[in-house]
């Protein structure tokens, strides 16, 4: 079922995922951390492990257009970027969407420039949260490898045929080694159906044209059909999940979240990417001592799992978010993630306190120590409702 | 009950950025490997702010050991931070880097022995003895050790791997100065079962027997000269990610040219281009071809490198028309960044027998910096000092 266990990078844990789903096309124009798949990917091609269309783009902008373009032909396709490559990418990042092709994308997440900075920031992957790309974040290398398979499954599926994005966070998770069980060709066929648009190909032997000019009479009831394909992905993703671990054995309680010790939790943080590790850590620590904390996980972000949020909070009596992204001048000052937590709150019977933890911008570290500080400020003393954790005063 | 971390062992990779980034690699995830087939947890990161490398920068890799801890805490332990803080053991993978280390702008020029704990060790690979070397560290208030194992710095280019061993004499290095990693027995057959080659397997015993230990006191070292910058607070510095340019400043003559005192880059040297001013034609193409803009005019009309500025290339060497002008020269040899032409007005003859000493009879311009292989000039008699006017 697997064919080895190597010690690697999330890059290179993408990459055999891409060569294990036996892509047809990948474009690829080199921006760190993005840049660490490429160099494997091309490797695998030279090696002859994997037999694609390799090309180099001009630039994001095209190398997504490249995707976007493979995809319609019923080639099964793979991009990615980081930080402002997948900024310039982002007419391109639209267009996908709203044709409803099943590229894969992986977003190394990275700061935006200016100042060129290549740290972690999650305001790369966030900015296509409403664009009609699902969204799926690791937290580890091995997560970031059974995203990536999943996410063709996912997104490929009729019900579905929208692109999703692996978002992973650079440097920590992209640059650092672990240990992945990479799964055998055999097991992933089983598991991952061929690529079929079916009647929508784009081929000479099926003429068809898409993405055409549409007016007014028209744009919103081809909004509404993604709003409902979007609305769809939720089931079949944990149909894929349910199969994927029938085919491979590799469990996960919750498709969309992952609790630890949220149940009988006082306080939670919620968060998601690399620093989920560190606050998993800390959570165990101080359940060790006594207290009743918790940190709750995000992996899927689109379809956002406000559902299992809710049920998760139910008794929750504060709640804090881990926010690695900024939102300027936005509601309460707070970041991102806090205001899709919130919105998932209102229609709760619970209503927590929400704090909002802006931490570790531009790949700065997010320490135990600081963890427990956040834990700290949630049970009690909290007298903002944002703090900025880490920066220098 | 806070995390228990007492059996963590921290492993620092100082080596080349380019010129040693995959020799670097292997030997961080090796340790790894090693360290797992024993039962422990084990991992290992690049540090991420090197990326993309300069040729020559200082970079780094870790590597974390543990016998107790589980693979998610020891990550949560070791993989929050993108730079060390402290190392059980520190590895040096080229000598000259025991001048310092200024991997990126704001860092400062930092001591080679800065992350090495109380009774830690730091290794080199190198054909210098302990004592050359701990001479040029930061004076600690411990004791700590220091190990050699002989051999030149191990040099490849971005696209190849120079297999010489290195990495797997590293290894059983590594077995004898800290167990608590891994054992030799383990080192041997992680190598065995890796290469399968009998002679990396000896290379990794011999390296295990040979290493040279010694003690690094308290007193041995120097005060280091070169301040950590302290950044500033967010309320302290200009909107806008505005940097100001370099006051301009331009006189003739050694230092007469402002710079950027933030990051000079010349710890990025193993080799340094040494002048005979007295041949020279003041032809202008090393000014001009140094991409570092490392050259000084003079007002006699010479250039003068600033060695601190000055990166190593082996440009400036490789475009001078004079025979034996510009010569690239180990770093190790050489101690003083000081300007080389005010040392040669003092006195020209001496500056000439003094340079000629150290330049030594051979002269190699490596692979790495030629791009077409060793270039190796062997010189019996050096031109003798000519009298300028």
């Amino acid at each position: 079922m697997f064919e080895m266990e190597e010690l690697m990078t999330g890059t290179d844990a993408v990459a055999h995922a891409v060569r294990l789903v036996d892509v047809d096309v990948f474009a690829a124009y080199p921006i760190r951390p993005y840049t660490g798949v490429m160099d494997r990917l091309a490797r695998f091609v030279a090696n002859g492990q994997l037999d694609a269309e390799y090309i180099i783009a001009d630039g994001e902008h095209s190398q997504f257009e490249i995707g976007k373009h493979a995809s319609s032909v019923g080639a099964r396709a793979f991009v990615g970027s980081s930080g402002t490559g997948w900024l310039y990418a982002m007419e391109a990042i639209g267009v996908t969407a709203t044709d409803r092709l099943p590229v894969v994308a992986l977003v190394g997440n990275r700061a935006l420039d200016d100042p060129g900075a290549f740290g972690v920031e999650h305001n790369d992957a966030l900015l296509v949260r409403d664009l009609g790309w699902l969204i799926a974040w690791a937290s580890t290398a091995q997560e970031a490898l059974d995203n990536t398979l999943i996410a063709y499954r996912v997104g490929e599926d009729p019900r579905v045929r929208m692109p999703v994005a692996i978002a992973m966070d650079g440097g920590y998770l992209t640059h650092s080694e672990h240990l992945v069980k990479v799964p055998s060709k055999e097991a992933v066929k089983k598991f991952l159906p061929p690529y079929s648009l079916g009647d929508r190909v784009l081929h000479p032997d099926n003429p068809i044209s898409i993405a055409p000019q549409a007016n007014e009479d028209w744009v919103m009831e081809i909004r509404r059909q993604n709003y409902e394909a979007a609305k769809r992905s939720r089931g079949v993703i944990i149909d894929a999940y349910r199969e994927y671990e029938s085919v491979l054995g590799i469990h996960y309680d919750n498709p969309f979240i992952e609790e630890l010790d949220v149940e009988d939790a006082d306080v939670v943080l919620i968060g998601m990417g690399s620093a989920s590790v560190v606050a998993r850590s800390v959570v165990r620590e101080m359940r060790n001592e006594g207290k009743r904390v918790g940190y709750l996980k995000l992996r899927w972000y689109r379809p956002f799992p406000s559902e299992e949020i809710r049920k998760s909070l139910k008794n929750v009596r504060s709640v804090g978010i881990l926010d690695r992204n900024f939102a300027m001048g936005a509601p309460d000052n707070q970041a991102i993630t806090s205001h899709d937590i919130k919105s998932s709150l209102y229609e709760s019977t619970n209503h927590p306190i929400v704090t909002d933890f802006i931490a570790g911008l531009g790949g700065r570290e997010i320490s135990r120590k600081e963890i427990r500080k956040m834990f700290n400020l949630m049970e009690s003393g909290r007298t903002e409702k944002v703090y900025w954790i880490g920066v220098r005063e | 009950m806070s995390l228990d971390t007492n059996d963590l062992i921290r492993l620092e990779v100082n080596y080349r950025g380019i010129f040693q980034k995959t020799l670097a690699k292997h030997i961080s995830t090796d340790v790894v490997y090693v360290a797992h087939s024993e039962g422990k947890t084990a991992f290992s990161n690049g540090r991420y702010s090197d990326d993309p490398q300069r040729n020559g920068v200082p970079c780094a890799n870790f590597a974390y050991i543990s016998k107790s801890l589980s693979e998610e805490d020891l990550e949560a332990e070791a993989s929050a931070a993108m730079d060390i803080k402290e190392a059980e053991l520190v590895i040096v993978l080229d000598d000259t880097m025991v001048k310092g280390l200024e991997p990126w702008g704001h860092y400062g020029i930092r001591p080679i022995n800065e992350k090495v704990i109380s009774g830690g060790t730091i290794l080199f690979v190198s054909s210098r003895t302990p004592a050359e070397l701990s001479k040029l560290f930061e004076r600690k208030s411990f004791s700590y050790r220091i190990a050699t194992i002989r051999g030149e710095a191990s040099f490849s280019g971005l696209w190849y791997f120079r297999d010489d061993m290195t990495d797997v004499r590293v290894l059983g290095a590594i077995a004898k100065l800290n167990p608590g990693i891994a054992s030799i027995e383990s080192v041997l057959s992680y190598v065995k079962s890796k290469y399968k080659s009998d002679q990396k397997v000896e290379a990794a015993r011999t390296a295990f027997e040979e290493v040279t230990v010694a003690e690094v006191t308290p007193e041995e070292g120097i005060v280091w000269p070169y301040p950590k910058p302290v950044l500033p607070g967010w309320k302290e510095f200009e909107e806008g990610t505005v940097v100001r340019a370099v006051k301009r400043g331009f006189s003739l003559g050694p230092r007469g040219q402002n710079r950027n005192t933030d990051f000079k880059r010349g710890t990025n040297r193993t080799q340094r281009p040494v002048v005979r001013f007295d041949i020279c034609t003041k032809c202008t193409l090393c000014w001009a071809s140094c991409p570092d803009e490392a050259f000084d005019p003079t007002k006699e009309g010479y250039y003068d490198v600033n060695y601190e500025y000055c990166t190593g290339c082996g440009r400036c060497a490789d475009v001078c028309p004079v025979d034996d002008c510009i010569v690239m020269v180990n770093e190790m040899n050489l101690t003083s960044n000081e300007s080389f032409y005010n040392q040669y007005l003092k006195n020209p003859s001496s500056y000439v027998e003094e340079i000629e000493s150290i330049k030594g009879k051979e002269r190699t311009i490596p692979e790495h910096i030629t791009g077409k292989g060793n270039i190796v000039k062997r010189v019996e008699k050096p031109k003798a000092f000519k009298e300028v006017r």
